[in-house]
C-alpha cells in the first residue's frame, strides 16, 4: 500500500514537471517583448556603396514612441490628414479584407508595372514588380504585413493609426520579413528577429 | 609606525574616493582633426561629477535649458531607462566608402562614433547620467 502511494506521488511529480515544463516551453515559444528587434538594412551599391543598418528592440520603441509629442505623432498615434485618404474609408476596407477568405484581391498586369494585392495565412501581400524603364531603376517591392497588425494600427479611431498597439502586435509574432526592396543599385530590407544584429 | 598609519589613512582614503569617483564610469569625448594644425581634444571626465556639477550650475541656466529642452525631457528619460536594458547593442550604423557612423551601446554605455576623412569624433557616456541630466532638469522647469 506504502508503495503504491509512493509510486502515486512519484507519477503526479512527473506529470507537473511535464505540465510545467510544456508551459514554460510554450511561454518561451511565444517569446516576450523584450527579446524582439526590428531591423532595418539599405544597400546601396553605387560607387559610394553605402549601407545603413538600424536594430532596434520593440519593447524599446513601444515605450519611448508615447513619450513623442511631436506634428502627427502624440502618445504613440500618427494622426491621418484625411485629406490623403480621398474619402476611402480604410475600415470598412479593413474590415472586408479581414472577414474575406485568403486569395488573389488585386492583380494588374501592366507594361509599368505588375501589382498584386493578397491575402495568406494571415497577411496581406502587396507585391510590385517594375517592368518598365531602364535596369537600375526597376525594382521589385514586397510587403507582408500580418493582419492582426493591420488590425492594431487601425484600432485606435478613424483618423489615426495606433503605432505602438501595431509594434505591440508585432512583437507576439515569430521571425518574419515585412519588407523588401530589390533593385539593381540598392537593396531594402525590414524584418523582425530576436537577434540584436542585423547579420 | 606612526607615518605607517597615516600613509595608510591617506592612501585607503585616496582609492575610496577614486572608486567613489569613478563608480558610475567616465564620460569621455574624443575629436581628432587629422591635418596640419589640426585640433586634438580629449575630455575624460568621471559622471559622478557631472550631476553635482549641474547642482552648483547657476539656476537661471538650468531652467532656460530645462525650458528649451522641455519637450523632449520624458522622451530622454525613457530612453535612457530603456536602453539600460540593453547594455551591447548595435543600434545605428552607416558605413558608406569614407565614412563610418555607429550608435550603439557598450558596457552599460551610450557610445558615439564618426569617422570621416580627416576626423574622428568619439563621445560615450554612462547611460545612467542621460538619466540623471534629465532628472535635474524636470526639477528645474519653471512652474514644474
Amino acid at each position: 500500500m506504502f508503495n503504491r502511494t509512493k509510486r502515486f506521488g512519484a507519477v503526479s511529480l512527473v506529470f507537473a514537471m511535464l505540465a510545467l515544463s510544456g508551459a514554460a516551453a510554450a511561454y518561451a515559444q511565444s517569446g516576450s517583448t523584450k527579446d524582439r528587434w526590428l531591423h532595418v538594412r539599405v544597400i546601396n551599391s553605387d560607387n559610394k556603396g553605402e549601407t545603413v543598418r538600424v536594430n532596434i528592440p520593440l519593447e524599446l520603441a513601444e515605450n519611448v514612441l508615447p513619450t513623442i509629442n511631436k506634428d502627427h505623432l502624440h502618445n504613440g498615434k500618427i494622426t491621418i490628414d484625411q485629406a490623403h485618404l480621398n474619402e476611402v474609408d480604410v475600415h470598412a476596407l479593413l474590415n472586408a479584407i479581414r472577414t474575406a477568405k485568403d486569395g488573389e484581391y488585386v492583380t494588374v498586369q501592366g507594361t509599368d508595372q505588375d501589382v498584386r494585392v493578397a491575402k495568406e495565412g494571415g497577411r496581406l501581400l502587396v507585391r510590385v514588380k517594375d517592368n518598365k524603364g531602364s535596369k537600375s531603376n526597376k525594382s521589385d517591392v514586397d510587403i507582408k504585413i500580418p493582419m492582426h497588425v493591420i488590425d492594431a494600427l487601425f484600432s485606435a479611431g478613424k483618423d489615426e493609426l495606433d503605432v505602438v498597439a501595431g509594434l505591440h502586435a508585432l512583437a507576439l509574432m515569430g521571425d518574419t520579413e515585412l519588407v523588401s526592396v530589390k533593385s539593381e543599385d540598392s537593396t531594402v530590407r525590414v524584418w523582425m528577429d530576436s537577434k540584436n544584429v542585423s547579420d | 609606525m606612526l607615518l605607517a598609519k597615516i600613509a595608510l589613512g591617506l592612501a585607503s582614503t585616496v582609492a575610496f574616493a577614486a572608486v567613489y569617483t569613478f563608480r558610475e564610469g567616465v564620460i569621455r569625448v574624443d575629436v581628432d582633426e587629422f591635418r596640419t594644425g589640426g585640433s586634438h581634444v580629449h575630455v575624460w571626465v568621471p559622471a559622478t561629477i557631472v550631476p553635482i556639477a549641474l547642482h552648483f550650475t547657476p539656476k537661471c541656466h538650468m531652467q532656460h535649458a530645462a525650458e528649451n529642452i522641455k519637450p523632449w525631457i520624458p522622451t530622454i528619460r525613457q530612453l535612457a531607462k530603456e536602453l539600460e536594458k540593453y547594455p551591447e547593442a548595435n543600434l545605428v550604423e552607416v558605413i558608406d566608402r569614407d565614412d563610418h557612423v555607429q550608435i550603439r551601446t557598450h558596457g552599460g554605455k551610450l557610445q558615439i562614433d564618426v569617422h570621416e576623412p580627416g576626423e574622428s569624433v568619439h563621445v560615450a557616456f554612462p547611460i545612467a547620467t542621460l538619466e540623471e541630466i534629465s532628472g535635474q532638469l524636470t526639477e528645474n522647469i519653471p512652474g514644474a
